[in-house]
């Protein structure tokens, strides 16, 4: 076992190649391209045995993975944000195809603006899709969750695809110290990929993926899928806890920081998380009872781990690094629906949104998070949800738009119809 | 905990110095963040990159807002608002600048009272400082005081060895220089105190307020609005006329330059927007009889003082 | 006409009198595509798996029944040759990896309609040419989206009324050349047939089959449904397209186009046209020479350049 430094793209590259990936189907987009270029170099000069193609799309690119998986290969692919959404009619079809396999998503805001940083509307996309999703906070746990992934995926209660998450720039072009486990021991830990019965041989003939006429065929095949992903809350914890035992490495469908103890507590998932574990240090340091959950897993979604965690708090600071138009964050909607009408379920959830488009959260904020929700709790009135965005942005956003010529006064005095169109 | 930020130019090896310095801090046993920092910009913008160094693990991300040590690889760069050299920086903070100025000088015009430390200017052609990278990482770990020789070396060795044994040999001589170059100040580097949870600044959330979406969507109501954006800062070389050799063919350098920064006038002589000419050197390269020089911004710039002084 | 050596398909005689691909399928009575599919299949056999793009023949396997004896793979209506470079690499790594026999390899066939080869699936079909992917791509032709109730497709001829060109003039651009959008990206083979024409089918598809490289297949598919005409007619109306020279058959291979069967004596486009619900506007209330006469020196023009 070798300790180096690493991104997050890096510790993903090593974990498809630990895996012992058979194909690579690939699409480039920023920020997930260094994964698909070190895989590429890796079997360009030896080092490893496998077979990348690039597609013309991401649509295709999902196309070609599920098709291989459904022909009994191990595969990897990656992508970002735009890419995923391209592809997004491919992850709910091969998820229905039971093609398991693993798909890294270096989450990227959406456009439109267009923009390159990160926030996790594109992974909140593909979370009906089948796709099962772990969510990484540090760079070590990139590599140890796309090993823990391929279990999962190929895990025949579940044998489903599965996304593994990172945040782009804050860890996929972020070096950290990475544990990179013995290949050996890797390969033994992921085994072989079996294909059952669902592959193709010329001795076997198999109709995949095949049509149905009417609803209650349909409902079957659907709600199976839902029950497989279901299996995979039990799958998942079986999983780490024998990845635990070889690499010493745990790594829960929640992770549990200073929570045990605290009536406060933060719920946020991805590399922000680290964030808040640093201001509920310092939180701690001035006497607070503050402490941290963080879901790893957001499909399936660990509804009873939750409710046993959150059980008996006093307050809930939900932070959605992501944006449902009309609705707000969706991880705050998703915990208000595990806890509702559970007994011992805390009163208070707020919702904070921060963190769009790779907008940086500073320890102050952490603190006035911890503040608001602690006056709420007080107070008993739950505040509406609010963004994380300051007067500074607000006037620097109104300096762009006066270069931009966004006439605001003029538009708030008159009601006129834009110039350029015959009244 | 240690906050490095470098800053540099695209195209400088920034990223290679926060690896080469995130490298030696690991190899002396330090838990380690390093990342670079970049955007839609290109070879001459202004780009920068950090490090974090601790003996616990690093739960802070992103952009160190506070630093304990800047490294400026192109002293150019610190009067430029956009690259951010200054921001955050305090009493406690130490700054390195590559620059043939003096740090009292700089002291002065930054009106800083924390330690500046100066790296003498190698290379007239500054848009090919290759090493700078390495020398900046050498010099930050002397002043950091935590790294030995050792550890720099190896660091250096292991980031760049894909660019073979030369590569490695001259960036290596070039680093340890600086180190040793620094040794008078080993150490000065400390850490900033932590924030505290009760005595904090509030944040200031606004309500964001609803606008209507002609003024509330992406979009840029006018024309070349572009050309507020003053990209002549990105320039390390300046194409300078020589109009006595201008043989007044109209069109070369204007239709070549990339940038549409040279309009010819009536009489059928190019003038160059400095404002805008990124330094490319297409010009001068082109220009049939050679009557465009290429020198460095900042000697034109001093001549240009110079000038308005006289 | 092709190098015959190269063929077990001599004479009519030498055609399977048998068929392979199950019968049972909820294809229109009457339907060209799947008179031209059982053909193909019997030439291709069980040894394949079909890589299959939305379109009508998607029903061809609704669970549970499926008429391939071989093996078939639903993906989307664009991505069916991504489907075929996943299925060929996985394939191909589990042979040289050794974790297959050699006898469990199959023909990797991609089956779309003309709303996947001519619109969206065109991008997936040009990156698996590009590619060089060993595959075999049979497009049924039916000029229009036919599964969704024949809206027009950039298959659809010029003039052809389709539920959504109902004007009096039709449908008012022009049918796309796919052959040629195909053959220039110089594929190992491009080949147009059509289910009337049995012998020159299977002689291109055996020819195919022993061919590697990515080998396309476009098979005019004559539809009474989306077409109007009674299913009895099928046959004849595909004849008559080969006959008027509307659908010329031609293949392409080393950078040359060859028609393998010219019609000697072509007939006037208009018996074609005057058979189909689709052109009946043509004619009825009254005649339309101008759109008959333009149809006409179209095709004249087309065969004027082959033949002079």
């Amino acid at each position: 076992m070798k300790r180096m430094l690493l991104t997050g793209n890096g510790a993903a590259a090593w974990g498809a190649r630990l895996a012992a990936t058979d194909y690579i189907p690939a699409f480039p987009i920023t920020p997930q391209t260094e994964i698909i270029e070190a895989l590429a170099n890796w079997i360009d000069n030896g080092a490893m045995n496998a077979r990348l193609v690039t597609l013309e799309s991401e649509h295709s690119m999902i196309t070609a993975a599920g098709a291989a998986a459904a022909t009994g290969v191990r595969v990897f692919s990656a992508t970002s944000s735009q890419g995923l959404l391209y592809a997004m009619e491919m992850l709910y079809t091969v998820s229905g195809w039971r093609a398991p396999f693993v798909l890294t998503n270096v989450s990227r805001g959406l456009a439109a603006p267009i923009t390159l940083e990160s926030d996790h509307t594109d992974v909140m996309a593909a979370r009906d899709s089948g796709f099962l999703q772990i969510h990484c906070a540090t760079c070590q746990e990139v590599l140890d969750s796309t090993l823990i992934a391929y279990r999962l995926a190929e895990d025949a209660r579940v044998r489903l695809p599965v996304i593994v998450n990172l945040d782009g720039f804050y860890l996929s072009f972020t070096r950290e110290p990475v544990q990179l486990p013995d290949q050996q021991i890797a390969k033994e830990f992921v085994g072989r990929y079996d294909a059952e019965n669902i592959r193709f041989r010329a001795s076997a003939p198999v109709s995949q993926a095949v049509a149905v006429l009417g609803g209650s065929p349909y409902s079957y095949f659907r709600y199976e899928t839902h029950l497989a992903a279901q299996n995979a809350l039990l799958v998942y914890d079986e999983v780490a806890a024998e990845f635990n035992q070889r690499f010493g490495r745990q790594h829960n469908a929640i992770e549990e920081y200073r929570s045990d103890d605290a009536d406060i507590l933060f719920v946020m998932m991805g590399s922000f998380a680290t964030k808040a574990k640093e201001a509920v240090d310092l939180l701690r340091d001035s006497g607070q009872a503050v402490g941290l959950l963080r879901p790893r897993l957001i499909r399936p979604f660990p509804t009873q781990s939750f409710q046993h965690l959150l059980g008996g708090k006093k307050g809930i600071a939900v932070i959605d690094q992501n944006l449902s138009m009309g609705m707000g964050g969706v991880l705050h909607a998703e915990l208000s629906s595990a806890l509702y009408g559970h007994a011992n379920a805390p009163a208070t959830l707020v919702s904070f949104i921060g963190g769009l488009g790779g907008r940086d959260i500073s320890s102050e904020e952490f603190f006035e998070m911890a503040a608001v929700t602690r006056r709420a709790v007080d107070e008993g009135v739950t505040p509406a949800p609010r963004l994380l965005y300051n007067e500074t942005e607000l006037r620097e956003i109104r300096k762009l738009q006066a270069v931009a010529q966004s006439e605001r006064e003029e538009l708030h005095n008159s009601a006129d119809k834009p110039s350029g169109e015959q009244q | 905990m240690y906050r490095i930020r470098f800053h540099g130019r695209g195209g400088q090896g920034m990223k290679t110095a926060s690896r080469i310095l995130g490298t030696a801090f690991f190899l002396e046993g330090y838990e380690v963040q390093d990342a670079p920092r970049y955007g839609a910009e290109r070879r001459g913008a202004p780009i920068f990159a950090y490090v974090r160094a601790d003996h616990a693990a690093i739960n802070e991300r992103g952009i160190i807002q506070h630093p304990d040590l800047v490294i400026v690889a192109d002293d150019s760069l610190v009067p430029v608002a956009g690259a951010g050299v200054v921001t955050g920086i305090d009493a406690h903070t130490v700054l390195l600048i590559n620059s043939d100025e003096p740090p009292e000088l700089w002291k002065q015009r930054l009106n800083f009272a924390g330690q500046v430390f100066t790296l003498p200017v190698e290379t007239e052609d500054r848009a090919e400082l290759r090493f700078i990278g390495a020398t900046c990482s050498g010099a930050a770990a002397r002043l950091l005081g935590v790294i030995t020789r050792a550890s720099l070396s190896q660091a250096i060795t292991e980031e760049l060895q894909a660019l073979g044994d030369a590569v490695v040999d001259k960036n290596l001589a070039k680093a340890l220089t600086a180190y040793d170059l620094m040794e008078a100040h080993r150490g000065c580097v400390g850490t900033s105190s932590k924030v505290s949870a009760t005595d904090y600044q509030n944040p200031a959330w606004v309500n964001l307020p609803f606008d209507d979406a002609r003024i509330a969507a992406p979009a840029i109501h006018a024309a070349a609005t572009s050309v507020q954006v003053n990209t002549g800062l990105w320039r390390t070389l300046r194409p300078v006329i020589d109009y006595e050799l201008c043989n007044k063919c109209w069109w070369i350098c204007s239709s070549f330059c990339p940038d549409g920064a040279i309009d010819v006038d009536d009489k059928g002589v190019p003038h160059i927007d400095y404002d805008h000419c990124k330094g490319c050197m297409v010009c001068v390269a082109q220009c049939p009889p050679h009557a465009i020089a290429s020198v460095p911004e900042q000697e034109a710039q001093a001549q240009d003082a110079a000038g308005e002084v006289t | 006409m092709t190098d015959t050596a190269e063929t077990i398909f001599k004479r009519l005689r030498d055609l399977p009198s048998t068929h392979l691909l199950g019968t049972g399928t909820p294809m229109c009575a009457g339907c060209g595509g799947l008179q031209a599919l059982h053909q193909i299949y019997d030439i291709i056999g069980e040894k394949s798996v079909f890589i299959n793009a939305a379109g009508c023949m998607t029903l061809l396997s609704v669970f549970p029944f499926t008429p391939f004896r071989g093996s078939w793979l639903y993906t989307a209506m664009a991505s069916a040759p991504a489907g075929a470079q996943g299925v060929r690499d996985a394939l191909d790594i589990l042979l040289q990896q050794q974790r297959i026999a050699a006898e469990e390899d199959m023909e990797v066939v991609v089956l779309t309609g003309d709303g996947a080869a001519y619109g969206m699936g065109l991008s997936s079909t040009s990156g698996a040419m590009e590619r060089d992917l060993d595959f075999l791509y049979i497009c049924y032709d039916n000029e229009g989206y036919g599964n969704t109730g024949q809206q027009y497709s950039g298959a659809t001829p010029h003039a052809a009324l389709t539920s959504t060109s109902k004007g009096p003039r039709g449908f008012s651009g022009f049918k796309k050349d796919l052959f040629s959008i195909w053959a220039a990206h110089e594929p190992a083979y491009v080949a147009t047939v059509i289910g009337t024409e049995p012998l020159d089918l299977a002689r291109k598809i055996d020819k195919a089959r022993n061919m590697t490289g990515p080998r396309m297949i476009i098979a005019l598919a004559p539809c009474p449904t989306g077409w109007d005409y009674d299913p009895k007619q099928s046959v004849d109306i595909g004849k008559l397209a080969v006959r008027t020279g509307i659908w010329p058959l031609k293949e392409y291979e080393n950078g040359k186009v060859v028609h393998t069967k010219i019609p000697k004596q072509r007939k006037p486009v208009e018996e074609y046209l005057q058979c189909q619900g689709r052109f009946r506007h043509l004619f009825e209330p009254q005649r339309n020479d101008e759109l008959i006469d333009a149809l006409q020196a179209k095709v004249d023009s087309y065969w004027r350049d082959i033949t002079e």
